[in-house]
Protein backbone atom coordinates (compact mmCIF):
# COMPACT_ATOMS: atom_id res chain seq x y z
CA UNK A 1 0.00 0.00 0.00
CA UNK A 2 1.19 3.48 -0.89
CA UNK A 3 0.03 6.52 1.04
CA UNK A 4 0.70 10.16 0.17
CA UNK A 5 -0.19 12.90 2.63
CA UNK A 6 -0.23 16.56 1.58
CA UNK A 7 2.64 15.89 -0.79
CA UNK A 8 4.14 18.96 -2.49
CA UNK A 9 7.17 19.50 -4.69
CA UNK A 10 8.44 22.86 -5.84
CA UNK A 11 11.07 23.35 -8.55
CA UNK A 12 12.05 27.00 -8.49
CA UNK A 13 8.84 28.90 -9.24
CA UNK A 14 6.87 25.88 -10.45
CA UNK A 15 4.76 23.88 -8.06
CA UNK A 16 4.99 20.48 -9.76
CA UNK A 17 2.99 18.65 -7.09
CA UNK A 18 0.55 20.59 -4.96
CA UNK A 19 -0.85 19.23 -1.69
CA UNK A 20 -1.49 15.78 -3.10
CA UNK A 21 -3.04 13.12 -0.86
CA UNK A 22 -4.07 9.67 -2.01
CA UNK A 23 -3.73 6.03 -1.12
CA UNK A 24 -3.07 3.06 -3.38
CA UNK A 25 -4.57 -0.16 -2.08
CA UNK A 26 -3.34 -3.71 -2.46
CA UNK A 27 -5.10 -6.28 -4.61
CA UNK A 28 -6.11 -3.99 -7.44
CA UNK A 29 -4.55 -2.14 -10.34
CA UNK A 30 -4.56 1.59 -9.72
CA UNK A 31 -4.27 3.77 -12.80
CA UNK A 32 -2.42 7.04 -12.39
CA UNK A 33 -3.65 9.54 -14.98
CA UNK A 34 -3.02 13.13 -15.83
CA UNK A 35 -2.11 15.31 -18.79
CA UNK A 36 1.55 15.79 -19.70
CA UNK A 37 3.39 17.78 -17.07
CA UNK A 38 0.74 17.17 -14.44
CA UNK A 39 3.26 15.81 -11.93
CA UNK A 40 2.83 12.03 -12.36
CA UNK A 41 6.51 11.25 -12.80
CA UNK A 42 7.56 13.65 -10.04
CA UNK A 43 5.09 11.96 -7.69
CA UNK A 44 6.42 8.53 -8.62
CA UNK A 45 10.01 9.67 -8.05
CA UNK A 46 9.03 10.94 -4.60
CA UNK A 47 7.39 7.60 -3.76
CA UNK A 48 10.68 5.79 -4.36
CA UNK A 49 12.78 8.39 -2.56
CA UNK A 50 14.64 9.79 -5.58
CA UNK A 51 13.24 13.30 -5.13
CA UNK A 52 12.50 14.60 -1.66
CA UNK A 53 9.16 16.38 -1.15
CA UNK A 54 9.19 20.10 -0.42
CA UNK A 55 6.50 19.29 2.15
CA UNK A 56 4.27 16.36 3.02
CA UNK A 57 5.12 12.68 3.23
CA UNK A 58 4.72 9.52 1.21
CA UNK A 59 5.13 5.99 2.53
CA UNK A 60 5.24 2.53 1.02
CA UNK A 61 3.90 -0.23 3.27
CA UNK A 62 4.02 2.20 6.17
CA UNK A 63 7.68 3.17 5.73
CA UNK A 64 9.46 5.98 3.94
CA UNK A 65 11.18 4.36 0.96
CA UNK A 66 14.58 5.78 1.87
CA UNK A 67 14.45 4.04 5.25
CA UNK A 68 14.16 0.59 3.64
CA UNK A 69 17.08 -1.84 3.58
CA UNK A 70 17.12 -3.90 0.38
CA UNK A 71 13.96 -2.15 -0.90
CA UNK A 72 13.73 -4.23 -4.10
CA UNK A 73 12.11 -7.00 -2.04
CA UNK A 74 9.24 -4.66 -1.17
CA UNK A 75 8.96 -2.23 -4.08
CA UNK A 76 9.64 -2.75 -7.76
CA UNK A 77 9.72 0.38 -9.89
CA UNK A 78 9.94 1.06 -13.60
CA UNK A 79 10.43 4.80 -13.95
CA UNK A 80 12.50 4.98 -17.13
CA UNK A 81 12.99 1.90 -19.29
CA UNK A 82 16.05 3.49 -20.91
CA UNK A 83 17.86 3.59 -17.58
CA UNK A 84 20.50 0.97 -18.36
CA UNK A 85 24.11 1.17 -19.53
CA UNK A 86 24.00 0.49 -23.31
CA UNK A 87 27.30 -1.40 -23.24
CA UNK A 88 26.27 -3.83 -20.52
CA UNK A 89 24.65 -7.15 -21.34
CA UNK A 90 20.99 -7.50 -20.35
CA UNK A 91 21.70 -10.30 -17.87
CA UNK A 92 24.51 -8.32 -16.23
CA UNK A 93 22.15 -5.38 -15.84
CA UNK A 94 19.93 -7.64 -13.74
CA UNK A 95 22.98 -9.19 -12.02
CA UNK A 96 24.19 -5.96 -10.43
CA UNK A 97 20.67 -5.08 -9.32
CA UNK A 98 20.26 -8.54 -7.78
CA UNK A 99 23.64 -8.29 -6.03
CA UNK A 100 22.75 -4.94 -4.46
CA UNK A 101 19.78 -6.48 -2.63
CA UNK A 102 21.14 -10.02 -2.09
CA UNK A 103 18.67 -11.49 -4.54
CA UNK A 104 19.83 -14.96 -5.61
CA UNK A 105 21.08 -15.18 -9.20
CA UNK A 106 18.58 -18.00 -9.87
CA UNK A 107 15.85 -15.37 -9.68
CA UNK A 108 17.28 -13.72 -12.80
CA UNK A 109 16.41 -16.71 -14.96
CA UNK A 110 12.90 -16.61 -13.52
CA UNK A 111 12.27 -12.95 -14.37
CA UNK A 112 13.88 -13.35 -17.81
CA UNK A 113 11.39 -16.15 -18.47
CA UNK A 114 8.48 -14.06 -17.20
CA UNK A 115 9.27 -11.16 -19.54
CA UNK A 116 10.33 -13.39 -22.42
CA UNK A 117 13.92 -12.16 -22.70
CA UNK A 118 15.75 -15.44 -22.05
CA UNK A 119 17.00 -15.61 -25.63
CA UNK A 120 18.15 -11.98 -25.65
CA UNK A 121 19.79 -11.98 -22.20
CA UNK A 122 23.32 -12.12 -23.63
CA UNK A 123 22.78 -9.06 -25.84
CA UNK A 124 24.03 -5.62 -24.90
CA UNK A 125 21.31 -3.27 -23.71
CA UNK A 126 22.09 -0.87 -26.57
CA UNK A 127 21.28 -3.60 -29.08
CA UNK A 128 17.80 -4.29 -27.69
CA UNK A 129 14.68 -3.00 -29.42
CA UNK A 130 12.45 -0.45 -27.70
CA UNK A 131 10.02 -3.17 -26.65
CA UNK A 132 12.79 -5.45 -25.38
CA UNK A 133 14.22 -2.56 -23.35
CA UNK A 134 10.78 -2.09 -21.82
CA UNK A 135 10.61 -5.78 -20.96
CA UNK A 136 14.06 -5.56 -19.34
CA UNK A 137 12.79 -2.64 -17.23
CA UNK A 138 9.79 -4.72 -16.16
CA UNK A 139 12.12 -7.63 -15.35
CA UNK A 140 14.15 -5.31 -13.12
CA UNK A 141 10.98 -4.21 -11.32
CA UNK A 142 9.94 -7.84 -10.71
CA UNK A 143 13.43 -8.93 -9.58
CA UNK A 144 12.84 -8.80 -5.82
CA UNK A 145 9.35 -10.35 -6.08
CA UNK A 146 7.97 -7.15 -4.50
CA UNK A 147 4.56 -6.61 -2.97
CA UNK A 148 4.35 -3.13 -4.46
CA UNK A 149 4.87 -2.27 -8.13
CA UNK A 150 5.19 1.25 -9.51
CA UNK A 151 5.29 1.46 -13.29
CA UNK A 152 5.55 4.68 -15.28
CA UNK A 153 4.30 4.16 -18.86
CA UNK A 154 5.11 0.42 -18.95
CA UNK A 155 3.62 -0.19 -22.39
CA UNK A 156 5.59 2.47 -24.26
CA UNK A 157 7.14 0.89 -27.33
CA UNK A 158 5.42 -2.47 -26.94
CA UNK A 159 3.66 -4.19 -29.83
CA UNK A 160 -0.02 -5.23 -29.47
CA UNK A 161 1.00 -8.62 -28.15
CA UNK A 162 3.29 -6.97 -25.60
CA UNK A 163 0.52 -4.60 -24.51
CA UNK A 164 -1.81 -7.55 -23.98
CA UNK A 165 0.92 -9.31 -22.02
CA UNK A 166 1.47 -6.31 -19.72
CA UNK A 167 -2.30 -6.08 -19.15
CA UNK A 168 -2.46 -9.73 -18.08
CA UNK A 169 0.71 -9.40 -16.01
CA UNK A 170 -0.56 -6.38 -14.07
CA UNK A 171 -3.97 -7.95 -13.50
CA UNK A 172 -2.42 -11.20 -12.26
CA UNK A 173 0.01 -9.31 -9.98
CA UNK A 174 -2.95 -7.47 -8.45
CA UNK A 175 -4.91 -10.73 -8.18
CA UNK A 176 -2.02 -12.14 -6.12
CA UNK A 177 -2.71 -9.36 -3.62
CA UNK A 178 0.05 -6.98 -4.71
CA UNK A 179 -0.26 -3.21 -4.90
CA UNK A 180 0.05 -2.02 -8.51
CA UNK A 181 0.32 1.65 -9.47
CA UNK A 182 0.59 2.25 -13.21
CA UNK A 183 0.58 5.39 -15.31
CA UNK A 184 -0.23 5.53 -18.99
CA UNK A 185 -1.30 7.99 -21.64
CA UNK A 186 -3.30 5.32 -23.45
CA UNK A 187 -6.84 5.64 -22.10
CA UNK A 188 -8.26 2.63 -23.89
CA UNK A 189 -5.54 0.43 -22.39
CA UNK A 190 -5.98 1.94 -18.95
CA UNK A 191 -9.74 1.30 -19.18
CA UNK A 192 -9.00 -2.40 -19.69
CA UNK A 193 -6.30 -2.68 -17.02
CA UNK A 194 -7.16 -0.51 -14.03
CA UNK A 195 -9.76 -1.05 -11.32
CA UNK A 196 -9.15 2.20 -9.54
CA UNK A 197 -8.09 5.62 -10.77
CA UNK A 198 -6.10 8.51 -9.37
CA UNK A 199 -6.28 11.51 -11.67
CA UNK A 200 -4.15 14.60 -11.21
CA UNK A 201 -3.84 17.88 -13.10
CA UNK A 202 -1.31 20.65 -12.47
CA UNK A 203 -0.05 18.65 -9.51
CA UNK A 204 -3.44 18.55 -7.77
CA UNK A 205 -5.77 15.64 -7.16
CA UNK A 206 -8.75 15.85 -9.53
CA UNK A 207 -10.39 12.52 -8.81
CA UNK A 208 -9.76 9.29 -6.96
CA UNK A 209 -12.06 6.28 -6.93
CA UNK A 210 -13.21 3.16 -8.73
CA UNK A 211 -13.01 3.35 -12.52
CA UNK A 212 -16.74 2.65 -13.10
CA UNK A 213 -17.83 5.33 -10.63
CA UNK A 214 -15.53 7.84 -12.24
CA UNK A 215 -16.87 7.27 -15.73
CA UNK A 216 -20.48 7.35 -14.58
CA UNK A 217 -19.98 10.48 -12.50
CA UNK A 218 -18.01 12.41 -15.10
CA UNK A 219 -19.73 11.50 -18.33
CA UNK A 220 -22.77 9.35 -17.46
CA UNK A 221 -24.48 7.19 -20.05
CA UNK A 222 -27.32 7.42 -22.55
CA UNK A 223 -29.69 5.08 -24.37
CA UNK A 224 -29.39 4.74 -28.12
CA UNK A 225 -32.68 4.08 -29.94
CA UNK A 226 -33.11 3.34 -33.64
CA UNK A 227 -36.77 3.39 -34.73
CA UNK A 228 -38.83 4.18 -37.86
CA UNK A 229 -41.31 5.98 -35.55
CA UNK A 230 -38.87 8.52 -34.19
CA UNK A 231 -41.21 11.50 -34.11
CA UNK A 232 -43.88 9.70 -32.09
CA UNK A 233 -41.33 8.25 -29.67
CA UNK A 234 -39.70 11.64 -29.03
CA UNK A 235 -43.04 13.00 -27.83
CA UNK A 236 -43.62 10.01 -25.54
CA UNK A 237 -40.11 10.17 -24.07
CA UNK A 238 -40.23 13.91 -23.43
CA UNK A 239 -43.58 13.45 -21.64
CA UNK A 240 -41.77 11.07 -19.27
CA UNK A 241 -39.17 13.75 -18.57
CA UNK A 242 -36.31 12.33 -20.61
CA UNK A 243 -33.82 14.49 -22.46
CA UNK A 244 -33.88 13.41 -26.11
CA UNK A 245 -31.42 14.37 -28.78
CA UNK A 246 -32.27 13.56 -32.40
CA UNK A 247 -29.11 12.04 -33.85
CA UNK A 248 -30.53 11.17 -37.28
CA UNK A 249 -33.84 10.53 -39.12
CA UNK A 250 -34.29 7.26 -37.19
CA UNK A 251 -31.83 7.58 -34.34
CA UNK A 252 -32.35 9.09 -30.90
CA UNK A 253 -30.11 9.56 -27.90
CA UNK A 254 -32.00 9.42 -24.60
CA UNK A 255 -30.82 10.59 -21.20
CA UNK A 256 -32.82 10.33 -17.98
CA UNK A 257 -34.44 6.98 -18.75
CA UNK A 258 -32.96 3.48 -18.77
CA UNK A 259 -33.21 1.27 -21.86
CA UNK A 260 -35.73 -0.93 -20.04
CA UNK A 261 -38.09 2.07 -19.59
CA UNK A 262 -37.73 3.04 -23.26
CA UNK A 263 -38.58 -0.50 -24.35
CA UNK A 264 -41.68 -0.72 -22.12
CA UNK A 265 -42.84 2.69 -23.29
CA UNK A 266 -42.50 1.98 -27.01
CA UNK A 267 -44.10 -1.45 -26.89
CA UNK A 268 -47.04 0.03 -24.94
CA UNK A 269 -47.51 2.55 -27.77
CA UNK A 270 -47.04 -0.12 -30.45
CA UNK A 271 -43.90 1.52 -31.83
CA UNK A 272 -41.28 -0.57 -33.64
CA UNK A 273 -37.66 -0.54 -32.42
CA UNK A 274 -34.73 -1.67 -34.57
CA UNK A 275 -32.11 -1.07 -31.88
CA UNK A 276 -32.13 -0.28 -28.18
CA UNK A 277 -28.88 -0.13 -26.24
CA UNK A 278 -27.21 1.55 -23.29
CA UNK A 279 -24.14 3.57 -24.34
CA UNK A 280 -21.56 4.08 -21.64
CA UNK A 281 -19.00 6.83 -21.99
CA UNK A 282 -15.41 5.75 -22.54
CA UNK A 283 -12.70 6.50 -20.02
CA UNK A 284 -11.29 8.91 -22.57
CA UNK A 285 -14.60 10.85 -22.69
CA UNK A 286 -14.77 10.96 -18.92
CA UNK A 287 -11.14 12.04 -18.64
CA UNK A 288 -11.65 14.86 -21.14
CA UNK A 289 -14.82 15.96 -19.31
CA UNK A 290 -12.98 16.07 -16.01
CA UNK A 291 -9.93 17.95 -17.22
CA UNK A 292 -12.16 20.49 -19.00
CA UNK A 293 -14.16 21.09 -15.87
CA UNK A 294 -11.01 22.44 -14.31
CA UNK A 295 -10.61 25.98 -15.41
CA UNK A 296 -6.84 25.92 -15.61
CA UNK A 297 -6.96 23.63 -18.62
CA UNK A 298 -9.43 25.55 -20.73
CA UNK A 299 -6.94 28.08 -21.97
CA UNK A 300 -4.39 25.43 -22.85
CA UNK A 301 -6.57 23.02 -24.80
CA UNK A 302 -6.72 23.06 -28.57
CA UNK A 303 -8.45 20.93 -31.15
CA UNK A 304 -11.85 19.28 -31.52
CA UNK A 305 -12.14 18.16 -27.89
CA UNK A 306 -12.32 21.77 -26.78
CA UNK A 307 -15.74 22.29 -28.37
CA UNK A 308 -17.30 19.24 -26.77
CA UNK A 309 -17.70 20.60 -23.26
CA UNK B 1 6.84 -14.38 -26.26
CA UNK B 2 5.73 -15.95 -23.04
CA UNK B 3 2.31 -15.39 -21.56
CA UNK B 4 3.18 -16.84 -18.17
CA UNK B 5 1.12 -15.08 -15.56
CA UNK B 6 1.97 -16.40 -12.12
CA UNK B 7 5.30 -15.35 -10.70
CA UNK B 8 7.42 -18.17 -9.32
CA UNK B 9 8.11 -17.56 -5.66
CA UNK B 10 11.73 -17.50 -4.61
CA UNK B 11 13.07 -17.61 -1.07
CA UNK B 12 14.42 -14.15 -0.41
CA UNK B 13 16.25 -12.59 2.54
CA UNK B 14 14.31 -10.23 4.77
CA UNK B 15 14.48 -6.49 4.38
CA UNK B 16 15.72 -5.75 7.89
CA UNK B 17 19.34 -6.22 6.85
CA UNK B 18 21.91 -4.39 8.98
CA UNK B 19 23.96 -1.62 7.41
CA UNK B 20 27.21 -3.65 7.12
CA UNK B 21 25.24 -6.21 5.11
CA UNK B 22 23.82 -3.43 2.92
CA UNK B 23 27.36 -2.08 2.42
CA UNK B 24 28.80 -5.47 1.42
CA UNK B 25 25.95 -6.09 -1.01
CA UNK B 26 26.51 -2.62 -2.51
CA UNK B 27 30.25 -3.39 -2.90
CA UNK B 28 29.45 -6.65 -4.66
CA UNK B 29 26.98 -4.86 -6.91
CA UNK B 30 29.53 -2.16 -7.75
CA UNK B 31 32.11 -4.82 -8.61
CA UNK B 32 29.59 -6.45 -10.95
CA UNK B 33 28.95 -3.04 -12.56
CA UNK B 34 32.66 -2.32 -12.98
CA UNK B 35 33.55 -5.59 -14.64
CA UNK B 36 30.56 -5.68 -17.01
CA UNK B 37 31.33 -2.56 -19.04
CA UNK B 38 34.14 -2.45 -21.56
CA UNK B 39 35.45 1.00 -20.59
CA UNK B 40 36.80 -0.43 -17.32
CA UNK B 41 38.98 -2.98 -19.04
CA UNK B 42 40.30 -0.51 -21.62
CA UNK B 43 41.12 2.15 -19.03
CA UNK B 44 42.95 -0.38 -16.87
CA UNK B 45 44.89 -1.81 -19.84
CA UNK B 46 45.88 1.74 -20.78
CA UNK B 47 46.94 2.36 -17.18
CA UNK B 48 49.19 -0.71 -17.09
CA UNK B 49 50.71 0.08 -20.48
CA UNK B 50 51.46 3.70 -19.54
CA UNK B 51 53.07 2.82 -16.22
CA UNK B 52 55.24 -0.01 -17.53
CA UNK B 53 55.78 1.22 -21.10
CA UNK B 54 56.76 4.81 -20.33
CA UNK B 55 58.97 3.75 -17.41
CA UNK B 56 60.87 1.27 -19.55
CA UNK B 57 61.14 3.70 -22.48
CA UNK B 58 62.52 6.58 -20.41
CA UNK B 59 64.87 4.32 -18.46
CA UNK B 60 66.25 3.03 -21.77
CA UNK B 61 66.94 6.62 -22.87
CA UNK B 62 68.63 7.42 -19.56
CA UNK B 63 70.84 4.34 -19.84
CA UNK B 64 71.78 5.30 -23.39
CA UNK B 65 72.81 8.82 -22.41
CA UNK B 66 74.33 8.06 -19.02
CA UNK B 67 77.93 8.75 -20.10
CA UNK B 68 77.05 12.31 -21.20
CA UNK B 69 75.65 13.27 -17.78
CA UNK B 70 77.31 15.82 -15.53
CA UNK B 71 78.33 14.95 -12.00
CA UNK B 72 75.55 17.07 -10.49
CA UNK B 73 72.97 15.32 -12.61
CA UNK B 74 74.29 11.99 -11.46
CA UNK B 75 74.41 12.85 -7.76
CA UNK B 76 70.89 14.37 -7.84
CA UNK B 77 69.48 11.44 -9.81
CA UNK B 78 66.29 9.91 -8.42
CA UNK B 79 66.48 6.29 -9.50
CA UNK B 80 62.68 6.05 -9.53
CA UNK B 81 61.95 9.33 -11.34
CA UNK B 82 62.20 7.74 -14.78
CA UNK B 83 60.84 4.35 -13.76
CA UNK B 84 57.69 6.01 -12.49
CA UNK B 85 57.33 8.64 -15.22
CA UNK B 86 54.31 6.71 -16.53
CA UNK B 87 52.36 7.45 -13.35
CA UNK B 88 51.78 10.98 -14.63
CA UNK B 89 49.91 9.61 -17.64
CA UNK B 90 48.31 6.71 -15.78
CA UNK B 91 46.76 9.09 -13.25
CA UNK B 92 44.73 10.53 -16.12
CA UNK B 93 43.27 7.18 -17.23
CA UNK B 94 42.57 6.19 -13.63
CA UNK B 95 41.03 9.64 -13.15
CA UNK B 96 38.75 9.30 -16.17
CA UNK B 97 37.65 5.84 -15.06
CA UNK B 98 36.96 7.15 -11.56
CA UNK B 99 34.87 10.00 -12.96
CA UNK B 100 32.92 7.51 -15.11
CA UNK B 101 32.07 5.39 -12.04
CA UNK B 102 29.63 8.18 -11.16
CA UNK B 103 28.94 10.17 -14.31
CA UNK B 104 28.12 7.20 -16.58
CA UNK B 105 25.27 6.44 -14.19
CA UNK B 106 23.95 9.98 -14.46
CA UNK B 107 24.32 9.95 -18.26
CA UNK B 108 22.40 6.68 -18.68
CA UNK B 109 19.84 7.20 -15.90
CA UNK B 110 21.17 4.15 -14.04
CA UNK B 111 21.74 6.33 -10.96
CA UNK B 112 17.99 6.18 -10.30
CA UNK B 113 18.08 2.39 -10.25
CA UNK B 114 21.17 2.51 -8.05
CA UNK B 115 19.57 4.83 -5.50
CA UNK B 116 16.35 2.84 -5.77
CA UNK B 117 18.22 -0.35 -4.89
CA UNK B 118 20.37 1.29 -2.18
CA UNK B 119 18.66 4.41 -0.80
CA UNK B 120 21.50 4.84 1.75
CA UNK B 121 23.37 7.20 -0.57
CA UNK B 122 26.44 7.95 1.58
CA UNK B 123 26.94 4.27 2.18
CA UNK B 124 26.53 3.65 -1.53
CA UNK B 125 29.22 6.19 -2.42
CA UNK B 126 31.44 4.56 0.19
CA UNK B 127 30.91 1.20 -1.53
CA UNK B 128 31.76 2.69 -4.92
CA UNK B 129 34.94 4.29 -3.53
CA UNK B 130 36.09 1.13 -1.76
CA UNK B 131 35.42 -1.16 -4.72
CA UNK B 132 37.11 1.14 -7.21
CA UNK B 133 40.05 1.70 -4.81
CA UNK B 134 40.69 -2.03 -4.50
CA UNK B 135 40.69 -2.47 -8.28
CA UNK B 136 43.03 0.49 -8.78
CA UNK B 137 45.27 -0.64 -5.91
CA UNK B 138 45.73 -4.11 -7.39
CA UNK B 139 46.38 -2.86 -10.93
CA UNK B 140 48.71 -0.04 -9.80
CA UNK B 141 50.67 -2.17 -7.37
CA UNK B 142 51.31 -4.88 -9.94
CA UNK B 143 52.32 -2.25 -12.53
CA UNK B 144 54.56 -0.31 -10.13
CA UNK B 145 56.36 -3.39 -8.84
CA UNK B 146 56.81 -4.72 -12.37
CA UNK B 147 58.15 -1.46 -13.81
CA UNK B 148 60.41 -1.04 -10.78
CA UNK B 149 62.17 -4.37 -11.28
CA UNK B 150 62.47 -4.04 -15.06
CA UNK B 151 63.87 -0.49 -14.90
CA UNK B 152 66.24 -1.14 -12.04
CA UNK B 153 67.60 -4.15 -13.89
CA UNK B 154 68.24 -1.84 -16.88
CA UNK B 155 69.87 0.88 -14.71
CA UNK B 156 72.01 -1.64 -12.84
CA UNK B 157 74.44 -1.70 -15.77
CA UNK B 158 75.23 1.93 -14.83
CA UNK B 159 75.86 2.91 -11.20
CA UNK B 160 72.27 4.15 -10.91
CA UNK B 161 70.08 1.21 -9.96
CA UNK B 162 68.67 0.72 -6.47
CA UNK B 163 67.45 -2.34 -4.65
CA UNK B 164 63.97 -2.70 -3.19
CA UNK B 165 65.70 -3.09 0.19
CA UNK B 166 67.48 0.29 -0.04
CA UNK B 167 66.19 3.02 2.29
CA UNK B 168 62.97 4.62 1.09
CA UNK B 169 62.65 2.50 -2.05
CA UNK B 170 59.91 0.12 -0.99
CA UNK B 171 58.03 3.09 0.49
CA UNK B 172 58.30 4.93 -2.83
CA UNK B 173 56.99 1.93 -4.81
CA UNK B 174 54.02 1.57 -2.46
CA UNK B 175 53.64 5.36 -2.51
CA UNK B 176 53.33 5.34 -6.31
CA UNK B 177 50.50 2.81 -6.17
CA UNK B 178 48.81 4.62 -3.27
CA UNK B 179 48.94 7.89 -5.20
CA UNK B 180 47.00 6.26 -8.03
CA UNK B 181 44.34 5.03 -5.57
CA UNK B 182 43.92 8.49 -4.00
CA UNK B 183 43.72 10.21 -7.40
CA UNK B 184 41.05 7.63 -8.34
CA UNK B 185 39.10 8.38 -5.15
CA UNK B 186 39.27 12.12 -5.84
CA UNK B 187 38.01 11.42 -9.37
CA UNK B 188 34.99 9.44 -8.09
CA UNK B 189 34.18 12.33 -5.76
CA UNK B 190 34.53 14.93 -8.53
CA UNK B 191 32.25 12.77 -10.72
CA UNK B 192 29.62 12.67 -7.95
CA UNK B 193 29.85 16.43 -7.42
CA UNK B 194 29.81 17.51 -11.10
CA UNK B 195 27.61 14.63 -12.45
CA UNK B 196 28.55 15.28 -16.11
CA UNK B 197 31.44 13.37 -17.68
CA UNK B 198 32.95 16.21 -19.70
CA UNK B 199 32.67 18.72 -16.87
CA UNK B 200 34.09 16.35 -14.27
CA UNK B 201 37.02 15.32 -16.50
CA UNK B 202 37.74 19.00 -17.17
CA UNK B 203 37.77 19.79 -13.44
CA UNK B 204 40.02 16.85 -12.68
CA UNK B 205 42.50 17.61 -15.46
CA UNK B 206 42.55 21.28 -14.47
CA UNK B 207 43.48 20.30 -10.91
CA UNK B 208 46.17 17.84 -11.99
CA UNK B 209 47.64 19.58 -15.06
CA UNK B 210 46.66 23.23 -15.42
CA UNK B 211 46.56 24.64 -11.89
CA UNK B 212 50.18 23.63 -11.14
CA UNK B 213 51.29 25.76 -14.12
CA UNK B 214 49.15 28.71 -13.09
CA UNK B 215 50.44 28.58 -9.51
CA UNK B 216 53.97 28.98 -10.85
CA UNK B 217 52.94 32.42 -12.12
CA UNK B 218 52.32 33.64 -8.56
CA UNK B 219 55.03 35.92 -7.11
CA UNK B 220 57.90 34.43 -5.14
CA UNK B 221 57.80 32.72 -2.68
CA UNK B 222 54.06 32.06 -2.89
CA UNK B 223 54.40 30.04 -6.07
CA UNK B 224 56.68 27.46 -4.46
CA UNK B 225 54.89 27.45 -1.12
CA UNK B 226 51.50 26.81 -2.72
CA UNK B 227 52.91 24.26 -5.15
CA UNK B 228 54.07 22.11 -2.24
CA UNK B 229 50.46 21.54 -1.22
CA UNK B 230 48.88 20.92 -4.62
CA UNK B 231 47.50 17.41 -5.18
CA UNK B 232 49.90 16.82 -8.07
CA UNK B 233 52.96 17.77 -5.99
CA UNK B 234 51.75 15.87 -2.94
CA UNK B 235 51.33 12.82 -5.17
CA UNK B 236 54.77 13.24 -6.73
CA UNK B 237 56.34 13.44 -3.26
CA UNK B 238 54.91 10.01 -2.42
CA UNK B 239 56.84 8.17 -5.12
CA UNK B 240 60.18 10.00 -4.82
CA UNK B 241 63.25 8.46 -3.18
CA UNK B 242 65.47 11.53 -3.34
CA UNK B 243 64.04 14.52 -1.47
CA UNK B 244 63.39 17.34 -3.98
CA UNK B 245 63.37 20.93 -2.66
CA UNK B 246 60.02 21.68 -4.37
CA UNK B 247 58.25 18.66 -2.85
CA UNK B 248 57.09 17.69 0.61
CA UNK B 249 58.53 14.62 2.31
CA UNK B 250 56.67 11.40 1.36
CA UNK B 251 54.72 11.15 4.63
CA UNK B 252 53.33 14.70 4.60
CA UNK B 253 52.71 14.35 0.86
CA UNK B 254 50.54 11.29 1.54
CA UNK B 255 48.63 13.13 4.27
CA UNK B 256 47.98 16.12 2.00
CA UNK B 257 46.65 13.95 -0.83
CA UNK B 258 44.60 11.92 1.65
CA UNK B 259 43.08 15.16 2.95
CA UNK B 260 42.12 16.19 -0.60
CA UNK B 261 40.47 12.78 -1.16
CA UNK B 262 38.59 12.93 2.16
CA UNK B 263 37.39 16.48 1.52
CA UNK B 264 36.19 15.62 -2.01
CA UNK B 265 34.29 12.53 -0.84
CA UNK B 266 32.86 14.43 2.12
CA UNK B 267 31.49 17.14 -0.15
CA UNK B 268 30.19 14.54 -2.61
CA UNK B 269 28.34 12.69 0.18
CA UNK B 270 26.76 15.91 1.46
CA UNK B 271 25.56 16.80 -2.05
CA UNK B 272 24.31 13.28 -2.89
CA UNK B 273 22.01 13.29 0.13
CA UNK B 274 20.70 16.79 -0.53
CA UNK B 275 20.14 16.68 -4.27
CA UNK B 276 17.28 14.99 -6.13
CA UNK B 277 18.42 12.14 -8.35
Amino acid sequence: MIEAKALSKRYGKTLAVDDLSFSVEAGQVTGFLGPNGSGKSTTMRMIVGLDSPTSGTVSVGGHAYSSLRFPLHEVGALLDANAAHPGRRARNHLNWLADSNKIPRTRIDEVLTIVGLTEAAHRRVGELSLGMGQRLGIAAALLGDPGVLILDEPINGLDPEGILWVRHLLRSLAAEGRTVLVSSHLMTEMALTADHLIIIGRGRLLSSGPMADFIEKSAGHHVKVVTPDADALVVLLRDKGATVTVEGPQELSVQGLESRDVGVLSSGAGLTLYELSTQRASLEDAFMQLTHEHAEYQGTTRGPEASRS
Amino acid sequence: MTTQLVLPQTALPNTNERLPGVFLAACRSEWTKLRTVRSTMWALVFTVISIIGLGVLLSAIVVGHWDHRSLSEITGFDPLLYSFAGLNVAQLSVGVLGVLVMTSEYATGVIRLTFGATPQRRLLLGAKVLTFSIVVAIVSLISCVTVFFICQAMLASKPAGVSITDPGVLRAVLGGATKMVLIGVIAVGVGAIVRHTAGAVAVLFAVLLIIPGLVQLLPQPWNNDVTLYLPSSAGAAMSAVVRFPNLLAPGPGFLVLLAYAAATIGLAMALLVRRDA
